[in-house]
Order: structure tokens, then sequence, then C-alpha cells
């Protein structure tokens, strides 16, 4: 631990760099340093400059202005290599890893130090890889492939990888988006222990509050400047916030209003796979009006597969799906959208929207056929009628729903791949919300959105909930799922595994049943 | 990004108006140009104008075969192979079906139609049911059409006493009336009913918005409840039936009977194919780019004759082109492309 008023060396500085992507200053005039040993957070919202700074510091990006220095000495970074030799070691949110190559072969990718037969010295590479283990108290089976790894292993891996290269400063970004609550501990008690050792970690995140647990200063970023920097242990996390988003963010409160009718129920919901597991095993969920479920669990055990089920885009589903009393499990996806199931899917650059259709056109997605009698909602009269679009209905539509829910765009034509993320998350919010549905089902809504965007998406699926609404939302940030869901359930290995009363929500208790803990409620 | 897709297109264009400007400046290269005008658009009574307008004629019907694929994300390049089985079927139906001239007519149309789309949907299955890639399988089918088509013409259905490999000719009155005076047919009507069709009906129906956005991204017309499966047989039945209707009007107009070869030797399907490329995929542009490539083509041909400089270079100029596309225009086209069925 450092002492006090004890400043260290910086390991690295950062002087005057600037950086545009045409018309857009991605960094402004950006000054720090990374001292030796130190836990150094960044964060800021999407599009501060954050990936835009480790891609000029990892020699991804060329600065347009300013410098590097290295221990006092100007370096220029070319390449990822560069980076590395300089001693800058990088885990991407994404892992960079070969599934199908054991731990070992995985870490000497590119620093084999083959001999001039160019054979690799492999008895002496492990036993160099093993000691590096064990001086930093990792724990990882050589031998064992990627493939068949948990995920905090892999990225033990990726750790031990930049180390391997001789890294004294690791960078690590969004880290934690794919761990439970336990193994994020784990991971920060590792991270603590490089930096006794004299590493330093710089860690880039949106989560503050493992910026408050963990890190011993803190940079903010914001339209691509350097707003403020922060000893941890004099700021607090509204000051963080505030800094991040440069006013003052509204906490979103939760009303709850259920209703005793079951809108939705999935009885015994199963979708095999293959051979083994089955990748959805027997799913038991009823949801009631005005009441929002959120689905907690590590990626890939299930939540995929729920939603195709639910939402007719699974042709292998077994098992009964009712809505309002009736069997769906025959319905197509858009039979399903007609009686009132809406969709924000996660990955809305290719599935929730068309990225290079207009504002206009994506908000018609599902409702441009010409209406069945009697089912055309209030406000609408279609958007097509004998196979043809009525252009002025949708742009009237367009412009309205631009309006209502606060989409920032020039006009409704403009196409949505041009809007930011917020924003393209908006146009999804407002395409679903605006037919009015019965059961929605939400995954990650705020994935990749600004802070000042979140509590409006939030807002807005509070607010579906409170007109009697249900609502199947599916997240991986808990912080989400606690501030809005009635009930938890938590999905392990596509079972069910456990479901939580709001009262009962505790992130340590939902972390165990996310890595599999059956302890049964009382 | 906007600032570089203009780029990409105006600074190519200022250099070949630059090219233009100091080839009309030097008295010793003026004739090129010349006979390249003189080519594209000159002759007694505008005859060269004429023979522009035939080729755009054929090129514009198989854009709009390509367009309503590519539009659609359907990497579809089996044009030619339609367009050869409907030039044949028309060929043969209207040399051997008795009847009266009208409805000879109209019957070859009908089955050339039948005969390109029945090609495309071939290839639809061959992606969709044995898996193999549209791109590939589609192209591969253009191999089969060709050769069958060359077996037919010089064995069983040759006309013998011609001495070339070509079907027998269409009798006169069936044949697609000329514009008085020029070789032009009035095939160029019926394909630029259909290219104002495919335009308008892009942008105005259901099925339209449809297939582009399903073009945008398959991903997301699945999850928006669009019949995809439905989308795909259809556009890939539009684009077969208009590319075998190309195949109609060039046997019932243009050459008045199938002789092997002149539907692929002019690398109609190819420079189509190139055509939508460079209009970005945009329906509106298309005619004109189009008309651009058989501009190049006939062009070229009178620059031959006046500057003694080979219709080769023409043929280069469209591949430089079309270089220059698969490096920009890949970009523009890579996010149509993605299908993950």
């Amino acid at each position: 631990m450092q002492i006090e008023n004890q400043v260290q060396p910086a390991v690295c500085r950062l002087n005057g760099i600037s950086k545009s992507f045409g018309d857009i200053q991605a960094l402004r005039d950006v000054t720090f340093e990374v001292r030796k040993g130190e836990f150094l957070a960044i964060v800021g919202e999407n599009g501060a400059g954050k990936s835009t700074a480790m891609g000029v510091l990892f020699g991804l990006l060329e600065p347009d202005a300013g410098h590097i220095t290295f221990a006092g000495e100007r370096r220029k970074l070319k390449s990822a290599r560069d980076a590395i030799d300089a001693g800058f070691g990088m885990v991407h949110q994404h892992f960079k890893l070969y599934p199908d190559l054991t731990v070992l072969e995985n870490v000497l990718v590119g620093y084999e130090g083959a001999n001039g037969f160019g054979l690799v010295p492999f008895q002496e590479r492990r036993k160099a890889v093993a000691s590096l283990i064990r001086e930093f108290e990792f724990t990882l089976d050589l031998d064992r492939k990627i493939s068949d790894m948990p995920v905090d292993a892999r990225q033990q891996v990726e750790i031990v990888k930049m180390l391997f290269r001789g890294a004294s400063v690791v960078i690590l970004d969004e880290p934690t988006a794919v761990l439970t609550p336990q193994e994020c501990v784990t991971l920060y008690a590792m991270l603590k222990r490089l930096c006794a050792q004299g590493k330093s970690v710089v860690l880039i995140t949106h989560k503050l509050g493992e910026v408050m647990d963990h890190s011993e200063r803190v940079l903010v970023m914001r339209h691509g400047a350097l707003v403020a920097e922060r000893k941890t242990s004099e700021t607090d996390q509204g000051e963080l916030a505030e800094l991040m988003v440069g006013r003052q963010i509204e906490t979103v409160e939760k009303i709850s209003r259920i209703q005793p009718q079951v809108v939705a129920s999935l009885q015994g919901v199963s979708v095999q796979s293959g051979s083994d597991k089955p990748r959805l095993d027997r799913v038991s969920i009823e949801l009631r009006a005005g009441e929002i479920f959120g689905v907690a669990g590590v990626t890939g055990n299930g939540q995929k597969e729920l939603v195709n089920a639910v939402m007719g885009l699974e042709k292998n589903a077994a098992g009964q799906i009712i809505f309002q009393g009736r069997d769906i499990g025959g319905l197509t996806v858009a039979e399903r959208r007609q009686i009132g199931i809406g969709y924000m899917a996660e990955d809305r650059m290719t599935i929730g929207l068309a990225a290079r259709g207009t504002i206009a056109e994506n908000l018609i997605a599902g409702r441009e056929g010409s209406s069945p009698k009697g089912a055309v909602r209030e406000g609408h009269s279609g958007f097509s009628s004998y196979g043809f679009l009525h252009w002025r209905q949708i742009r009237d539509h367009a412009q309205r729903l631009v309006k209502n829910y606060d989409i920032r765009t020039p006009s409704a034509m403009q196409r949505v791949g041009n809007l930011s993320g917020g924003n393209q998350q908006k146009v999804v919010v407002a395409r679903e919300l605006s037919a009015a549905p019965k059961l929605l089902v939400v995954e990650n809504p705020c994935w990749g959105v600004d802070v000042g965007a979140i509590s409006f998406i939030h807002r807005q699926i509070l607010q579906l909930a409170e007109t009697g609404a249900a609502i199947l939302l599916i997240s991986n940030d808990l912080e989400e799922l606690f501030e809005l869901s009635d009930r938890v359930g938590v999905m392990f290995e596509g079972r069910m595994n456990r479901v939580f009363d709001r009262s009962e929500l505790d992130a340590f208790a939902v972390g165990a049943a996310m890595s599999g803990d059956e302890e049964q409620r009382p | 990004m906007i600032r570089s897709r203009y780029v990409a297109i105006i600074a190519p264009l200022g250099f070949i108006f630059l090219g233009v400007m100091i080839l009309l400046a030097i008295p010793q290269t003026r004739p090129v140009v010349e006979g390249f005008l003189n080519g594209a658009f000159g002759g007694r009574n505008h005859f060269n104008l004429f023979s522009t307008l035939a080729r755009f004629s054929i090129l514009l019907g198989m854009a709009m075969s390509v367009l309503v694929s590519f539009r659609a994300g359907l990497l579809n390049i089996g044009g030619e192979g339609q367009l050869v089985l409907g030039g044949l079927t028309a060929a043969l139906v209207g040399v051997y079906l008795p009847g009266p001239p009208l409805y000879v007519s109209v019957v070859a149309l009908l089955a050339a139609m039948t005969a390109g789309a029945s090609w495309a949907v071939l290839a639809g299955l061959l992606d969709r049911v044995a898996k193999v890639p549209l791109l590939i399988g589609s192209l591969l089918l253009n191999y089969p059409a060709s050769y069958l088509a060359s077996y037919f013409v010089s064995h069983p259905f040759r006309d013998v006493a011609s001495g070339a490999t070509q079907t027998h000719r269409i009798m006169t009155e069936a044949r697609l009336p000329r514009f008085p005076g020029t070789i032009l047919d009035y095939g160029i009507l019926l394909i630029g009913a259909t290219a104002i069709l495919v335009i308008a009906l892009e942008k105005t129906s259901v099925f339209g918005y449809r297939v582009r956005m399903q073009g945008y991204s398959y991903g997301f017309a699945r999850t928006s409840g669009f019949p995809t499966g439905a989308l795909y047989y259809r556009t890939l039945i539009i684009s077969g039936m208009i590319a075998g209707m190309t195949g109609y009007t060039a046997v019932f107009g243009l050459n008045q009977r199938y002789i092997d070869g002149m539907l692929t030797i002019p690398l109609y399907t190819w420079t189509a194919i190139a055509a939508v490329l460079l209009a970005a995929i945009i329906p509106l542009i298309t005619p004109v780019t189009a008309f651009f490539f058989a501009m190049l083509a006939t062009g070229a041909v009178g620059m031959e004759r006046s500057a003694d400089i080979p219709r080769e270079i023409g043929q280069i100029v469209q591949a430089v082109i079309v270089l220059y596309l698969a490096g920009v225009g890949g970009k523009m086209l890579s996010g149509g492309t993605k299908e993950d069925h």
C-alpha cells in the first residue's frame, strides 16, 4: 500500500494528446500520467474518448498532436507491438484468445521465443510461464484448452499473457462486464496484488461503484477532454457521475403496481441442442400485469434461447407459452407482435435496427403491413393499404416519435446508423413502446448507451409497466436489474436456477446463483 | 464518413473530366474524343445512338434484375444463366410454337420469364436447403445454363442451312417491331416500363420496404416479423423473371433468333452488376450508370474506327472501374451482404 502524500514516479505520460476523426474531435489536449504501482480508473460516458485515449496509448491510433513519454523519454508508438514492447498490456472487453489452444499456447502466441530452427523450446517457456503464475498467485492449468474454461479464468489468461510480455502497465477495458460479483472480488484482489508488486493498473469502466471501491485515483473524461482528476478517497459516486455527464442526473424511482392477472406464462419451456445438455431447460415463469421480471445470469446460460422462444425466433422450442390465455407456441414472429408482444433486442446495430435505413423506416418495422380490421390502434391509421406505403403517415408518425422520445436528430429521414448509441436505442424504445405492447421482452437496454439516456430508457420501461404491461428484462447489469425488477430469476446452464423477490435481492446471493449455487429458498 | 464517400465519387469523376479536357485541348488527340462521341451517339441518322440504346436496353434489364437481388442483400450473380435460359426458351417457343403471332409472342415472353425465375429459384434452393451460398450457387449455375444453350443451338435446334450455331429465325409477325429506320426495337419500352415499376415499387410498396430492410439486415427483418423466407424466394423470382424477360427482348428484338453466345460474349450481366455497384445499389441512379456502360462500349468501337485505338480499351476502362468499386464500393455493399441463416 502506498503511503499518503508520497507520489510515485510516472511510468508513462500523455502530453497534450489530440485526435480527430473527420469533424469529430475525439480527444482534446489530454494530458495525464500513469504512476508506478497505482490503481488508476478512467471513467466517462460512451463517446467521452476513453477508448480513443487507450487506442493512442496502445499504439492503435496515431495522435494528431501531442506525444507520449516513457520514463521521461519520448516515444512514438506505431503499432500494438510497439506498445507491448514499451510495457503496455491491454485486456480487451472481448478476449483475444484462441479457443482451441491451451493456456500455455495462448500465452506464448507471438512471443514463442523460437530458436534458429523455428522450434519453440516449450519446456523452457513453460517454466517461465509457470513461475510467473506462481509469482502473481494465479490459479491456472497450463494445459487446459481455453474453450473448456470459464470466463473469469479466460480473463486471467489475458492478464498472464500481458505480464509474460513484460507489461508494466495493465489496461483493462470494462473487465467486470462478464463476471459475477464473486468473480469481480477475486479479480480486484488479483489486480491489487499486481499493484503491490509495482505494476500499474488502468481500469476503464462506467461502473462507478467499482471505481470507488478499488481505485486510488480517478480521471473523468467528457466530450474528449479530461475534465477532472480526483483522489478516490476524496470523492464520491454522485460527484463522479455528475462530472461524467456534466449535469445532475435524475434518479429513477420505481413504483410497483403489480396486478393479479397473469399476462404471460411459460410452462416447462425447453430448447434442445444437438447432443448434450439442453440450451434451455424446462423454464417456467408467470408474468403478471405491471410486473417487471428480471433475468440475471452470465451470458450464454440460456437467456438468448429464452428470448427467442418467447418471440418465436426459435423453431425447436418445447413446452407451453401462454399469452393472455392463449397458447402461442405455433404463432410466427409477426403474429406474436400483432397480438401485443414487443421486443427490444440487445444487438441494436444488426437486430434491433437496420442501421442503413432511416429513422422513419425503422420506426414502422413490424407494423408496416396493412392492419387487419379492428386491430388499428389509436392514433395509427395504418402505414399501408393494399400493399402500398402511406409515406405521409409514416413521416408524421416518425416526427411525432422523434419529438416524444427526444431522439436527437436533424430529421426523421436521417439514417439510424448516423445517430449516437443512446439515440439509436431511443429509436428502438420509441418503436416498441408506441406499439403499446402487453408483454415486452427487453434485452440489455442500456448496453453502450450514455448515462443521460439510461435514466430516460429506464423511466420509459417503468412507465410501461405502470400501465399494466408485463416486462421480461434480461440484463447483464445487476444494478439495472435490482433497480427495475419486481422479481429476478437467475439462469444457469439453461435452467431458471433461483427466483428472488425484490425484497430478497442481494448481489452476493444472486451472484452465487449465477455460478450454479442451487440453494433452495426457505 | 460522409466526406470520404463524396471524395470517393467526386475524385475519379474529376480525373475523368480533366483527362477528357486534356484530350480535347491537344489537337492530335482531339479525334479520340470525337470518335468516342461519334461512336456512342453519332453516325448516319444517329445510327450509333440507336445501337447504344439497344445495348442500354439489355443492360438496363439485367441491371434491374441484379438490383432487385442486391437491394434485398441477396448476392444473386447468376443473372447470366437466367438471361441465357430466358433467351433460349423464348427462341424455342418463337420458332416451334404454332399459332397466331401475338399468341406466340406472349407465350414466349411468359415462358422466358418462367425459365429465368426457375433458374434463380434453383440457386435459392441450393442456398437454403443444401447450404451452398447463393453467391457460389448462382454463379456456378451460369455454366450449365450457357453450355445447355450452346448444345441446343449447335445440335437439336440448329438452323443448319445458315451455317452458324443459331436457331431458325422467329416468324416476322411475332418479332418485336423496330422503331422506323433504326435497329432499336420495342423491347426497350418493355424494359423501360419494368425499370420504372421496379424503381417506383421499391420506394412505395410494402414489399419493397421489407426487401430493402431485409437487405440492410437479415436479423432485423426476422425479429421484426417479416416473412423472410417468402421475401427471399419472391425476390429471386422477380430477379429471375426480369432476366428471362431481358433474354426474350434480345431474341425477339435485337437478334430475331438465338445465336450461340449472343447473351454471354457482350458480358451483359457482368456489366450490369458493375452498373448496379457503381450506382451504390440506389435504384434511381442505376439507369444512369447502365447507360454510361452502354455508351462506353459503343463509344470504344467508334474510337477504334476513327483513332485506331483498340476497342478493348473500353473494356479495360470498365475493368478499372470495377476494380475501383471492389475497393470503395465493397464497403458500401458490405452491410447489405450480411446474412445469417
